[in-house]
């Protein structure tokens, strides 16, 4: 059966090129087919939902009336990952709250959340090691209950504190990770020097697990979770532990990963996500509160501090700035001439208040505003502002 | 039947490398063989091997928990667990998988005390008919001995709590077996109750397997004893999925 590893290429291949009789599509009258337009039609046939020649509005594809050059398996998977309504309880507490997201093939999502927020637990019940208590997830169109075994062949994954057993030899270990993972004879010894390549292993193969260092111990359970080379990879805290540099060789590890395999990564270093993933979710108690890339986050958010330059006389500005603002960070950077130049930490207000506020001071005391910005927002500001935002409401309420 | 053998595989060498498979073995051995000599080999005995069998279900019975106790506790404890249940392989072909290797660790050890036999019939004329039968008998019972122990290994992440649960639960059985408890309990239960409390000792069928008579049921008795305690292991494990 052919299954499409990432969508956009196999059908921007020749293979597909000039399907038999795509709804009625004219040929390009420019003579050969330019690059530009296979891939148009391709994203036609993506959008009549795989039904290879029948017409866009047919819904059910039926695969006896493909007679294109591949036949597609007839229910191709829109996304790797489906989670709908997810929902689990330890007892009385809720962990997540029916939460909703969807991985296309080849994404590296960053789950990102304070602690407890719910992010392991999502992960727990993907590798099929929970099960939810309400709502459905689905990986490769496998449900994460009913075809649990079946999941878990197609997933990797690397649990929160990297638990190995540690009186095993390296070497020993990955060859059981890939022989219980279902990699059999000849492809073992393959797989295991493929990992131990691929995650930098090579000088300690032969050591007990025990010897290791937290940065090695680390990227045996890296190895461990891609020695049978999954579709899906799912890490929890993959750095946590590590000193700078291992954190860069692994980050980049799994950015290199995030080129053949659809990854989710759950991390508290906000830089990771901006470096390595594709599509950031942030979680907190239970719900999602983001889900996007890291530029629509960023974005949508107010930066929390203000930068203004005001001509007026030094002291009166400091003293009056200091007044409208009390009880919050007023800092004068630097003073040229008669111009002032503050910077104002006034918190991720998403009105537009502080700059309004602080122009009726200008304009009330006959000074000149030169100039008036908000610092660009940081995924700290975001992530602040969604995870605090909610446990002030609680706390509040 | 491929993961049973790669969880066995596994398992039988993590015996081995750690300290104690050969302190277990070692202690097992010498506490047995030093009680079987000191009772049996005397001049003008009968050559079997009555007494030598009859110690086992009491040895085991302190050796078999501290062989079991890890088996699920320390999985939990360390987390490998988590993995452990995340890789293709059903609850069942786990618990199959270790259950295989324990009691493959300890047809080893038996193996091992086959000097006893050996120096008996090299002073006397042993029909190893009986033996042999008592053998199995002595594997059958481990076996019995070893799911109990593994299942109380699943319910607590402690491993001297399951190691103290497995060996109360044991001496529990063991003593039901007993006629001295028995005729006690005459006296505070009705009958049935009490040959159905007996029925459910695996010590009761021990004698006569280890006597030489080798009957279906007593076959049967230690099949579902084992299939029982390693479905109840089961449940707990699923049902740690549920609860979290």
């Amino acid at each position: 059966m052919t299954r499409l590893r990432n969508l956009p290429r196999p059908l921007a291949g020749p293979g597909l090129a000039a399907p038999a009789g795509v709804a009625g599509e004219a040929p390009n009258p420019a003579g050969p087919l330019s690059p530009d337009w296979r891939e148009l039609r391709a994203v036609r046939d993506v959008s009549a939902g795989f039904t290879c020649g029948t017409s866009p509005g047919s819904r059910s594809p039926s695969p006896g009336r493909c007679s294109g050059p591949f036949v597609i398996k007839p229910h191709v998977p829109k996304a790797m990952i489906v989670v709908e309504n997810l929902a689990k309880n330890y007892g009385l507490t809720q962990a997540l709250k029916g939460i909703s997201f969807e991985v296309k093939r080849g994404e590296v999502i960053g789950f990102l959340g304070p602690n407890g927020a719910g992010k392991s637990t999502t992960m727990k019940i993907l590798t099929g090691y929970l099960l939810p208590t309400g709502g459905r997830a689905s990986v490769d169109n496998l449900d994460v209950v009913d075809d649990s075994l079946a999941v878990r062949r197609r997933l990797g994954y690397l649990p929160e504190s990297t638990p190995l057993y540690t009186e095993m030899l390296v070497e020993e270990y990955l060859r059981f990770a890939a022989e219980i993972r279902g990699v059999r004879g000849r492809d073992v010894r393959s797989s295991v020097s493929r990992v131990v390549d691929t995650c930098g292993l090579g000088g300690v193969t032969g050591k007990s697990i025990l010897e290791l260092s937290k940065g090695y111990r680390q990227r045996v359970g890296l190895a461990q979770a891609m020695v049978h080379n999954p579709d899906v990879l799912i890490l929890d805290e993959p750095t946590s532990g590590l000193d700078p540099n291992q954190i860069v060789e692994v980050r980049s590890l799994i950015m290199r990963l995030g080129e053949q395999h659809t990854v989710i990564l759950s991390t508290h270093y906000l830089q990771e996500v901006e470096a390595s993933c594709s599509r950031i979710i942030i979680v907190t108690q239970g719900s999602i509160v983001a889900n996007d890339t890291h530029e629509n986050l960023v974005s949508g958010v107010p930066a929390r501090s203000i930068r203004a330059r005001i001509k007026g006389p030094a002291d009166n500005v400091n003293n009056q700035l200091r007044e409208l603002f009390a009880g919050k960070a007023v800092e004068q950077i630097n003073r040229d001439g008669d111009y002032g130049h503050y910077k104002i930490e006034c918190g991720a207000a998403r009105d537009r208040s502080p700059e309004e506020a602080l122009a009726e001071l200008v304009h009330k005391n006959g000074w000149a505003l030169a100039e008036l910005t908000r610092d660009s927002a940081t995924l700290e500001d975001v992530f602040r502002n969604l995870t605090l935002a909610n446990t002030t409401e609680a706390g509040h309420a | 039947m491929r993961e049973i053998a790669i969880i066995t595989g596994r398992e039988l060498k993590s015996y081995f490398v750690s300290p104690i498979a050969y302190v277990f073995g070692g202690l097992f051995l010498i506490v047995l063989c030093y009680l079987t000599v000191t009772s049996m080999l005397v001049e003008g005995q009968t050559a079997n091997l009555q007494s030598f069998f009859q110690l086992l279900p009491i040895v085991f019975l302190f050796f078999l928990p501290a062989l079991t106790m890890r088996l699920w506790a320390e999985e939990r404890k360390l987390g490998t667990l988590e993995l452990l249940m995340t890789f293709p392989v059903s609850v069942r072909q786990l618990i199959t998988g270790k259950f295989l290797a324990s009691l493959i660790y300890l047809s080893l050890v038996m193996l091992l005390t086959i000097g006893v036999p050996l120096t008996v019939a090299a002073h006397g004329d042993l029909d190893w008919g009986p033996v042999a039968c008592a053998y199995i008998a002595s594997l059958l019972m481990a076996g019995a001995y070893i799911s109990v122990g593994m299942f109380c290994s699943a319910v607590t992440r402690d491993q001297i709590i399951a190691l103290l649960l497995a060996l109360v639960l044991l001496l529990v059985l063991f003593l039901l077996g007993s006629p001295f408890v028995q005729e006690n309990l005459q006296t505070l239960l009705p009958e049935v109750m009490v040959s159905a409390l007996a029925a459910a000792s695996p010590y009761q069928y021990f004698n006569s397997i280890a006597r030489g008579v080798l009957d279906t049921r007593d076959l049967i008795f230690y099949l579902c004893f084992c299939g029982f305690f390693l479905h109840l292991n089961a449940l707990v494990l699923q049902g740690r999925r549920m609860k979290g």
